[in-house]
């Protein structure tokens, strides 16, 4: 039975929650832009824009230290950073494209290494997702599957009603558990109007007809129409919700340092550059195919789950217009 | 409310669209180039994407229009062999665009007859964001074009259209150059950090820069690691600081770093803010003439000295 917050309790159930000491993250203002970011209270929450950058970061920073170093006369210690130290955490305000990317990464990460950095932040992260009232003509959720209203992901999931409440429905056990410590700030429903949600200009494509062709069309001229003009940067594969490439880099002097994880992509040339000196992708449109191949036809291969949950970002930023919707459209219609 | 007064004329952008598809039409068909990089419309409304055209039926494909952002030159560059392999090329370029052209020729990154260029009247285009049939005015120019010197391309092999009378715009860089000089250097330093803070070394501002060809950039080796490559204070300091030295007097001007920027860092300030010290100590500024070295590639006994203290 959905129960229904008000906007004056939602701020309050952040206030209580930053009180109790956990970690809460929600959409707040940032120079020009909004980012996912902790919040100190309430009143930094800002949920009219979606995020320039997605809410993955909650579970895969940007950038971390798996081990530290520190080197001295009597030798070197190594410092390796316990996970079980990650503040318990509530990401409030997620879009569903940012929401229904977490599940789709816990296949990555559980796989055959076990990476308990990501995981152990997963396990300790209640998710309330938010409805979404707008779209621009980048979103394309509904084209692979999903809805301004998807719970997928969701612990708990927020509608927004006529008249500034919200309805909100419990998706998960961990959901429920935020709910019932917290009874207190919800109310039994009643028949409030949800407010008109958003509707993504495409409609829903044939995936498995998209992972069809992609099966027989690793070569095709497709690759490079669409990519010769790929500029090769990261845009895309930082900003979006699923893509989750990293690499581990050294840093520090020789008396001291770092091991980190941070976000890499398959559009950068250095990529899949061997020691060899050979290249396995040698020119753009390679790489380019290989990021739709994995989004539509690898990750499906492996974990039957598409890597694209439609948020646009990639479509957004690219600096060059390359817009994965339209490739997949395209595809679709072949 | 539009305001008239600075509103430009957009009947430019039509015109040369026309021009521009015979003209490219005449070029493949002729065996001028074997292919042109123009730009053609892109499925979200407004929009307009880099196009690599070979085929003179698709000539009718290429628009030009305040939604043409894109520096093409970035095509030329050894960081695209794949579009080099194509043959001659021929690139449409407006003022801002052609200047990065000359750039590359002074460098011999390019030979002056292996290029067909193809320039265009420009009157502005959209500043990030902006795109549809949006009036071109103070609200939605981008901020480089508001005091833009370079309308009309020079040294291209054929010319398209007329530039309208622009009304005159409030500078913005020079604007904000002014600011940034009467800031304290701590006042400086805070304003970059905060900045920088927020790159995530996703590289865009290199990947559209058309003078980032290096093959091999500093701040993707690791052994030895010359830059910090995590996206953290130190290394993201210490990137910017070395593309802008590394763009010090080379930079063109079309600020493509900074609309892809998807962390709205201003970088294109910190370039202007290099070519005015270029332009103050060594009488150097890019243009549209290609020069074989630029001052800090070679060094001459009348060199201003002065800042070293």
């Amino acid at each position: 039975m959905p129960k229904i917050i008000t906007d004056q309790n939602l701020r309050l159930l952040i206030d209580t929650l930053v009180g109790e000491g956990k970690r809460v993250i929600g959409p707040k203002a940032a120079g020009t832009l909004t980012l996912y970011e902790p919040l100190a209270s309430a009143e930094e929450l800002s949920l009219g824009e979606l995020p320039r950058r997605s809410a993955k970061e909650t579970f895969f920073p940007l950038c971390e230290n798996i081990l530290t170093y520190e080197k001295s006369s009597s030798g070197t210690t190594v410092h390796d950073i316990d996970p079980a130290r990650f503040p318990e955490t509530v990401l409030i305000g997620a879009r569903p494209c940012d929401v229904a990317a977490a599940p789709v990464l816990d296949a990555i990460f559980s796989w055959d290494f076990k990476d308990e950095f990501f995981l152990e932040r997963r396990r300790k992260t209640t998710i309330i997702g938010l409805a979404c009232t707008t779209a621009d003509d980048a979103c394309f959720c509904t084209a692979v599957g999903l809805s301004p209203a998807d719970t997928r992901g969701s612990d708990l999931f927020l509608t927004p009603l006529a008249g500034g409440s919200y309805r909100c429905d419990v998706i998960s056990d961990k959901g429920e558990a935020l709910l019932a410590a917290h009874a207190g700030l919800f109310a039994e429903t009643d028949t409030a109007e949800p407010v008109s949600l958003a509707e993504p200009q495409l409609g829903p494509l044939d995936l498995d007809r998209i992972k069809a062709w992609l099966d027989t069309h690793f070569e095709d001229p497709l690759w490079e129409e669409i990519a010769a003009r790929c500029a090769g940067c990261g845009a895309c594969a930082f900003l979006c919700p699923a893509c989750h490439c990293f690499d581990i880099s050294d840093e520090g002097s020789e008396k001291q340092g770092a091991r980190r994880k941070h976000w890499d992509a398959c559009g950068f040339g250095k990529f899949t550059y061997h020691a060899s000196g050979h290249n396995p992708r040698e020119v753009q449109p390679h790489r380019y195919r290989n990021r739709i191949m994995h989004k539509f036809k690898y990750y499906h291969d492996k974990f039957g789950q598409r890597l694209c949950t439609g948020c646009g970002r990639c479509i957004r930023a690219c600096p060059v217009g390359i817009d994965i919707a339209q490739i997949i459209d395209d595809i679709n219609r072949k | 409310m539009t305001n008239t007064a600075h509103t430009i004329d957009t009947a430019l952008y039509d015109a040369v669209t026309d021009a521009l598809r015979a003209e490219a039409k005449k070029v493949l068909e002729s065996g001028t180039a074997a292919a042109v990089i123009g730009w053609q419309a892109g499925r979200r409304r407004g929009s307009a994407v880099p196009a690599i055209v070979t085929d003179p039926a698709d000539a009718e494909k290429l628009i030009f229009s305040p939604s043409c952002v894109n520096n093409l030159a970035l095509y030329l560059t050894k960081a695209k062999k794949e579009v080099r392999e194509k043959g001659k090329l021929a690139v449409v370029a407006k003022g801002c665009d052609m200047k990065a052209l000359a750039g590359l020729m002074g460098e011999n990154q390019l030979k002056r007859d292996d290029v067909y260029i193809i320039g265009v009247a420009c009157a502005g285009v959209y500043g990030p964001a902006i795109r549809g049939n949006a009036p071109l005015d103070d609200g939605t120019l981008a901020r480089k074009c508001r005091e833009c010197a370079a309308e009309l391309p020079e040294g291209a092999d054929v010319s398209l259209g007329t530039v309208p009378r622009r009304p005159a715009f409030t500078p913005h860089e020079a604007a904000e150059l002014a600011r940034l000089e009467a800031m304290t250097p701590a006042e400086r330093w805070a304003f970059w950090k905060e900045h920088f803070s927020r790159c995530i070394r996703c590289y865009a501002c290199r990947q559209v820069c058309p003078f980032c060809y290096c093959e091999q950039c500093l701040c993707d080796r690791n052994r030895p690691q010359a830059v910090e490559t995590t996206p953290r204070p130190a290394g993201n300091m210490a990137w910017h600081m070395v593309r802008a030295m590394h763009l010090a007097g080379r930079c063109a001007g079309c600020a493509e770093c900074e609309r892809a920027c998807p962390m709205d860092i201003p970088l294109n300030l910190l370039n202007r803010k290099m070519a005015k010290e270029l332009k103050e100590l060594y009488g150097h500024e890019a243009g549209f003439q290609a020069k074989e070295k630029g001052p800090l590639a070679e060094y001459r006994e009348d060199d201003n000295q002065s800042f070293i203290k």
